[in-house]
């Protein structure tokens, strides 16, 4: 362990201000549009940060311009005390679809980023932490099962286990648990809250579930719907650490979390229930009156989809 | 356990097949393994029993059909010739395999084959004036009955022939008198018209009448009694047997390398004395020349081969041979190329034009093409180092034997390969662009994320994950290269499948048309074996068991 605990250097600054944000998108009529617009947030070291809202309002947009897949377009984002210029393994990401080489093992999966993140550790060190991040995901003993052998929530393990291999100092979490059924999810937000535990990581959720929002998260940030999304509120959730699922379920004050959260949103349902309109110039089509039901449904169809694929 | 072990090797073979991509063998396999017999059977019967139930009327059909059409090189053949064609090529090639043998036989050895094939060839020769005799008895019987047949048509034949002249006599005169009529106003013009007409219509009758009779007897003089036949075939398969000996012989003998040697160095030796011998001048210049020149006969001699005849199947090896080297020199260039395409679109941009407008040149204009500029570099080809290294017998410094020695490369395979080259570079370039500029994007982005350099990111995600289109490319690549080979044989001459084919129909001997069609069975089953192998490869490199791409 001792490789691993060197890499937790104290001296390395987590945290994350985002400042004045934008995105903005060509239109075909040569105007821009504006996506998001002077999104603030500031979050601390080992924060855990839920970001939600309505479909399309940006959610995603935000966490991926922090990981630097998308590129920003005003303002800017500073991780530790480095402003940060593309993509990085200081900031790895689980994706919504696990994104694993099929023609890779779990173990070389995770294998893949560790390699490059630690040029001077030796062989067996590298192997050490591979072993380590499989096992902290409960895969200690499927490391040489290939992705087309394991169900979506295994994969989804080993795309946790390969973010955090890397050491990052933020963990970005891109709706990683959209496509998995609701045991296998629940069993994963306890993964990555067991592991935010013991590792020090600041990190931030992108999801459209209420419940995970409240629960896993030190912060709820409310997004503003779009064009011109932004910080619309930001709510405390006062749970001590570490938590427990039922415990939380049961306390009163999860349901004033929750009824807070649903209220903003219900408040800012682009559509209302069952009409048909134009939403936020990008959107169109029907959805319910919280905006969620369909799309989850058309996730689930998604996904059966892609397992009929598999099988 | 047992049961176990046994459910192992059953899903083993039944993974094999899926692989290989025999999936009709999977009911059979999963019957023996008694699995839901019933479901099995009746695969059995629809995917097996009813193909090959189809499969054998088509070969009736053929059977039935082909001796009803008639060509310049004699009927079409049925399967049995075609099989028959089969097997004289196999014996062919033994022969050719055995005169081999004798020529470079030496020796104690040669002496030994030397008795047993003189005792050989006694017996034969016995066995083939027997038959012969046979045959000649046979033909005889036969000659009389097909006279016997003939000779009532012969004399119906010759009556009728003299009875019409009379008629078309007697009508000639008739018509004199009836045009000497009308001269002395007797008769109308119509009456002469309407008689000559008649006398037209008659003779025509006649004509045919006659010419139907002549090839009645005709077919029966050409189509001589199935005895005879027979008898014939066993002499001339005895004789035929009788003259590979005597080439044998031959071999072992006057013809054979170690004898030619020997006789030579006796001739250098009685030279030599002559030399000593001689006092004229001139006598001595001829004398030291002679012996020069038979010593360098000797060299020459010690090193040459049997003269093969080129069998089919070493024809078919050559192809094999020539078309693999072509594929190899297009996947060779595709594939880099391909990759270089999908990630930069520049160089897409760039290649575009240019696969464009070569893609569709027909492969024979690239034969022309390459005839000539490989010709180029081969002035001298027997000279070339090149060839001179590819036909040595032996390799790595006379360590071991050449195994493509027996291919005798030459310029002809190289621009032949050069031509499959050429036009199997096309399918496999495209498809590995197609597969590099597909790649799944979150796969991109992982890559991003991890930071991985440009090599790693290559040879770790980009080519992995467009291997399989890669070798669906190939796969068609060598296809294309197969079909295109063997036209570009038969048009250059150069040794191979299609040069046999060409030569089978240039010579237009009675087993010609036989052999073109035993050919175009045997180009069609390595070209499906071919397409085997591609696609065992295309499954074994495809993370998702080949099923997005097969």
């Amino acid at each position: 362990m001792s490789s691993l605990e060197l890499l937790e250097d104290p001296k390395i600054r987590r945290s994350v201000e985002i400042s004045n944000l934008v995105k903005e998108y060509p239109n075909p009529y040569g105007e821009d549009f504006r996506v998001v617009e002077d999104f603030n947030l500031n979050i601390q070291e080992g924060e855990f940060i839920s970001l939600i809202g309505h479909s399309g309002c940006g959610k995603s947009t935000v966490l991926t311009m922090l990981a630097g897949l998308n590129e920003i377009s005003d303002g800017g984002i500073i991780v530790g005390n480095k402003e940060i210029d593309g993509p990085g393994p200081d900031r790895s990401v689980v994706f919504q679809a696990p994104c694993l080489m099929p023609w890779m093992n779990a173990f070389q999966n995770v294998m893949l980023g560790v390699k490059n993140v630690y040029p001077h550790a030796t062989k067996a060190e590298r192997k050490q932490i591979v072993e380590h991040s499989l096992s902290v995901v409960g895969l200690g003993d499927a490391m040489k099962k290939y992705p087309k052998e394991m169900s979506g929530g295994m994969q989804q393990r080993v795309g946790i286990a390969r973010a955090i291999a890397l050491q990052p100092k933020v963990l970005l979490l891109d709706e990683p648990f959209g496509r998995l059924d609701s045991l296998t999810r629940m069993e994963l937000q306890d993964v990555i809250i067991d592991i935010l535990a013991r590792e020090k990581m600041t990190a931030m959720i992108v999801t459209h579930d209420v419940d995970e929002a409240v629960f896993m998260a030190d912060r709820c940030v409310m997004m503003s719907n779009g064009p011109k999304a932004g910080v619309g509120e930001i709510l405390e959730i006062d749970f001590p650490r570490p938590r427990n699922r039922e415990e939380i379920f049961n306390d009163p004050k999860f349901f004033q979390y929750r009824e807070h959260l649903l209220a903003f949103l219900e408040q800012r349902a682009p559509i209302k229930s069952g009409t048909r309109t134009f939403a936020n110039g990008d959107y169109m089509g029907f959805v319910n009156k919280e905006g969620k039901e369909l799309e989850l449904a058309a996730q689930e169809q998604a996904t059966l989809v892609a397992g009929s694929a598999v099988a | 356990m047992a049961e176990s072990s046994k459910d192992k090797i059953k899903y083993g073979l039944l993974k094999f097949i899926d692989v290989s991509g025999f999936k009709v063998f999977d009911p059979p396999v999963r019957l023996i393994f008694g699995e839901d017999p019933q479901k099995q059977i009746r695969d059995i019967a629809k995917f097996m029993v009813l193909p090959m139930v189809f499969v054998l009327l088509c070969i009736f059909t053929w059977n039935f059909l082909a001796p009803t059409h008639k060509t310049k090189s004699g009927a079409v053949p049925t399967p049995a010739k075609v099989w028959d064609a089969y097997k004289d090529n196999r014996r062919f090639d033994e022969r050719e395999n055995e005169k081999e043998e004798a020529f470079a036989l030496t020796g104690e050895e040669r002496e030994a084959e030397i008795a047993a094939v003189k005792a050989e060839l006694v017996e034969l020769e016995k066995k083939s004036t027997e038959l012969q005799k046979l045959s000649d008895e046979a033909t005889k019987v036969g000659q009389a009955k097909i006279d016997n047949a003939i000779a009532p048509i012969k004399t119906q034949y010759d009556e009728l022939n003299a009875k019409f002249r009379e008629e078309r006599k007697e009508r000639k005169a008739e018509l004199n008198s009836l045009a000497e009529k009308i001269a002395e106003k007797q008769a109308t013009t119509d009456e002469l018209i309407t008689a000559v007409k008649a006398d037209r219509t008659a003779t025509d009758q006649e004509k045919t009448l006659l010419k139907d009779l002549k090839t009645k007897m005709d077919d029966i003089r050409s189509d001589p009694p199935e005895e005879i036949k027979a008898a014939q075939l066993a002499a001339n398969k005895v004789a035929d047997e009788v003259q590979h000996y005597k080439k044998r012989l031959d071999y072992l003998t006057s013809g054979n390398r170690e004898l030619k040697v020997v006789k030579l160095e006796e001739k250098i030796a009685a030279d030599q004395s002559e030399l000593v011998a001689a006092a004229d001048p001139k006598a001595i210049l001829k004398e030291a020349k002679s012996v020069v020149s038979n010593e360098e006969k000797i060299v020459k001699t010690a090193e040459q081969d049997y003269p093969r005849t080129a069998t089919i199947f070493w024809q078919t090896r050559r192809s094999i041979a020539t078309v693999f080297v072509g594929f190899f020199i297009a996947a060779i260039v595709a594939i880099p190329l391909g990759i270089m395409c999908g990630l930069n679109r520049i160089i897409m941009a760039c290649l575009t034009p240019i696969i464009s407008i070569f893609r569709p040149v027909s492969p024979v204009v690239w034969l022309l093409i390459f005839q000539i500029i490989v010709g180029a570099f081969f002035p001298d080809p027997e000279t070339h180092w090149l060839f001179k290294t590819l036909n040595n017998d032996t390799i790595l410094w006379g360590l071991l034997p050449n195994p493509i020695a027996f291919l005798q490369t030459n310029p002809a395979m190289i621009f032949s390969a050069c031509t499959v080259a050429m036009c199997a570079l096309w399918p496999a370039l495209v498809n590995t662009a197609l597969g590099v500029s597909a790649i799944d994007k979150d796969h991109m982005n992982v890559a991003r994320v991890l930071k991985l350099g440009f090599w790693s990111r290559l040879f770790k995600i980009v080519i992995p994950s467009s291997l399989p289109l890669v070798f669906a490319g190939l796969r068609i690549s060598l296809g294309v290269g197969w079909m295109v080979l063997i036209a570009a044989e038969a048009l250059s001459s150069s040794d191979g499948l299609g040069k046999f084919v060409w030569d089978e129909y240039q010579n237009g001997s009675s087993q010609s048309f036989a052999n073109i069609i035993l050919a175009c069975f045997i180009v069609g089953i390595i070209g499906f074996f071919l397409d085997r192998i591609m696609i065992i490869l295309q499954r074994l490199v495809s993370f998702d068991d080949g099923s997005a791409t097969a």
